[in-house]
């Protein structure tokens, strides 16, 4: 049946809530909404199954906790985060803890659908995955080797300064490079190009 | 009793309990008498000398008689240097000429100017510079005779105090708005973030349901709809630049192709711009078009700048006429101009119309140039403002050109 699919959406913003669960209806998934994690993992017993989308920064149990729990209870669910805040290491530790993505709010729909398809797909034949880790990787391909190495540093956080001394350029040319890796990479910002990073070297 | 001051001709104070004086002959031991004078003689030297006040004794002429010690290091002269003088050269012009009328006139109306009330006056060092000080007058009568006793506090370390306590408060006041301001961002952020997601989910699960409905008019309100969401995700990116950029001040810059950023962000800022009668030029250099920007932030800059010169216009029934033009600077900076045929503005506002708070609009929060000088400033640029030849205001400011082979050095 179509529980395998089922989309969980936690998040304690009910508009937030129901709004994606009106996107994903209309997308033609189905959906079961929880106003919190720890209501989540009440019904956990009855899922098999299926993805969790999930806010990272919520009263009680945030998402990160409960990545960790479902770790815990050896509960193989694909997680997705989502993050209105858009913090770099906040990300990083999400995909650490294994997230499958992190998608910043407010979100295109497309990248919603294309992530949770992904983390759907992870069990089955991970074919959406590996087109999706791809795409990134040929665009990685793209790059030169000095795009690489300040991108390999912006995604470990560096500033710009740290990385223009570490690879004995100036600060003004790092930016020139920076702006490059982005536009190469279709990144709009910096959490998104760490995004791309880990989902290619999650793949390898 | 009065204990009043003399002067004896060596300079030396002496003082005589004048009670006695007048009662000479009550039969009284003269010896006693000397006795008391003396002690009492001491008990002033003694207060004098350690009275924290600086404090000077004259005459109705104007003339000192005597001075506590604090006085002397205030003024900087020693007693025997001022005994004698008039007091009006302890004070700087025009009071040291007219000391004397003011005692005059004293004596011969009785009004009281100062006496008994107090005044924060002026004073003058024997080095010939002056100091505020707070000024107390006594008065003394007995016999023929008429003094007058100052009691002066030196006002310098405090008026120094006051002036740096205000200087504080108003930075203080003004940190605090900037940094709350970064607060702000950071929060409002996350708090419109949640309600911007879910309008655009609406709209895009909208926009797919739409898919399966037959109609004349779906396919335009499945446009609306999405052009609707499309910009619900602007507003989610201007706010997560603003964020970025408070936090970091550092923001993703591209090579963006200045021509088409102007083009932009003028569409959005013109809006009106026909119906109220102005008229906008563009001149673009050719040598002038790439630049290293954060897009969405330097068109920020540009609409406040179109927007500031059109309210401007608005206000005068001068000829309306907006120019945008840019330029290449030296060292391979850009530079963007856009001028305005409005009234001009004062000098006293041009100096700091940049600081945040600032503002000659009624309603305005004063902080839109400011944002605007952060924005350029944190681009390796710079924000001015000019008074445009014919009248009217020029604002320009610079960006870092992206030169072509710099571009290449990344291939």
């Amino acid at each position: 049946m179509v529980a395998e699919g089922v989309v969980h959406v936690i998040d304690d913003d009910a508009d937030v809530r129901q709004s994606l669960a009106f996107l994903l209806s209309a997308a033609g998934l189905a959906v079961r909404v929880h106003d919190s994690a720890l209501a989540f993992l009440r019904t956990v017993p009855e899922i098999n199954g299926g993805c969790v989308v999930t806010d990272i920064r919520m009263p009680g149990m945030d998402g990160l906790e409960l990545q960790r729990r479902l770790g815990e209870l050896k509960i193989r669910l694909p997680v997705v985060v989502m993050t209105g805040h858009g913090d770099v290491p906040l990300a990083v530790e999400a995909m650490k803890a294994g997230a499958v993505d992190f998608i910043e709010k407010p979100f295109d729909d497309e990248a919603m659908l294309s992530a949770i398809r992904a983390a759907l797909a992870r069990h089955a034949q991970d074919s959406d995955r590996s087109a999706r880790t791809a795409a990134i990787q040929e665009r990685i391909m793209r790059l030169s080797d000095r795009e690489r190495e300040v991108m390999d540093r912006l995604v470990a956080g560096k500033p710009n300064k740290l990385i223009a001394y570490e690879l004995g350029i100036s600060p003004r040319t790092v930016e020139v490079y920076r702006a490059n890796v982005m536009t190469k990479m279709q990144a709009d910002s910096l959490s998104e190009l760490v995004r791309m990073a880990l989902i290619e070297g999650g793949a390898q | 009793m009065v204990n009043l001051p003399l002067l004896s001709a060596d300079g030396d104070v002496k003082w005589i309990l004048h009670s006695l004086e007048a009662a000479p002959d009550d039969g009284r031991d003269r010896s006693a008498m000397a006795l008391a004078l003396d002690a009492a003689e001491a008990r002033l030297r003694s207060i004098l000398q350690t009275v924290p006040d600086a404090m000077i004794i004259i005459d109705d002429c104007g003339r000192i008689e005597s001075l506590s010690t604090t006085a002397e290091r205030l003024f900087g002269y020693p007693t025997a240097e001022l005994a004698g003088r008039n007091v009006s050269q302890l004070m700087p012009s025009p009071d040291r000429e007219q000391h004397d009328v003011y005692l005059r006139r004293y004596l011969a109306t009785g009004e009281r100017r100062i006496i008994g009330i107090g005044r924060i006056v002026v004073g003058q060092r024997k080095d010939g510079t002056t100091f505020p000080m707070h000024l107390t007058v006594g008065e003394l009568r007995s016999a023929e005779r008429h003094y007058f006793t100052g009691f002066i506090r030196d006002l310098t370390d405090q008026q120094l105090t006051e002036t740096r306590l205000k200087e504080l408060q108003s930075e203080v006041t003004h940190m605090s708005r900037y940094t709350a301001l970064g607060e702000m961002a950071s929060t409002l952020a996350h708090e419109i973030n949640q309600p911007l997601t879910a309008i655009s989910n609406y709209l895009r699960g909208s926009q797919r349901l739409l898919d399966r409905i037959e109609g004349e008019s779906t396919p335009m309100l499945r446009d609306a709809l999405g052009k609707a969401a499309d910009q619900a995700l602007r507003a989610g990116h201007i706010i997560r630049r603003l964020r970025e950029f408070v936090a970091r001040g550092e923001s993703e810059r591209r090579i963006e192709n200045l021509t088409r950023l102007i083009e932009d962000a003028s569409t959005l800022a013109l809006v009106g711009a026909r119906e109220a009668g102005i008229s906008v030029s563009f001149q673009f250099d050719p040598n002038a078009d790439l630049v290293l920007a954060d897009r969405i932030q330097i068109q920020q800059v540009l609409v406040n700048l179109i927007r500031n010169a059109m309210e401007v216009m608005i206000e005068t029934p001068n000829d309306r006429r907006l120019e945008i033009a840019t330029a290449a600077g030296a060292s391979d900076l850009v530079e963007v101009s856009v001028a305005d045929t409005g009234s001009g503005l004062a000098p006293e506002v041009a100096s700091q119309l940049f600081q945040p708070f600032v503002t000659t609009k009624r309603k305005g929060m004063g902080l839109g140039l400011s944002i605007c000088r952060t924005i350029v400033e944190a681009h390796g640029g710079k924000i001015w403002v000019e008074d445009r030849p014919g009248g009217g205001t020029v604002f320009r400011f610079t960006l870092r050109g992206a030169q072509i082979e710099e571009a290449e050095h990344g291939r």
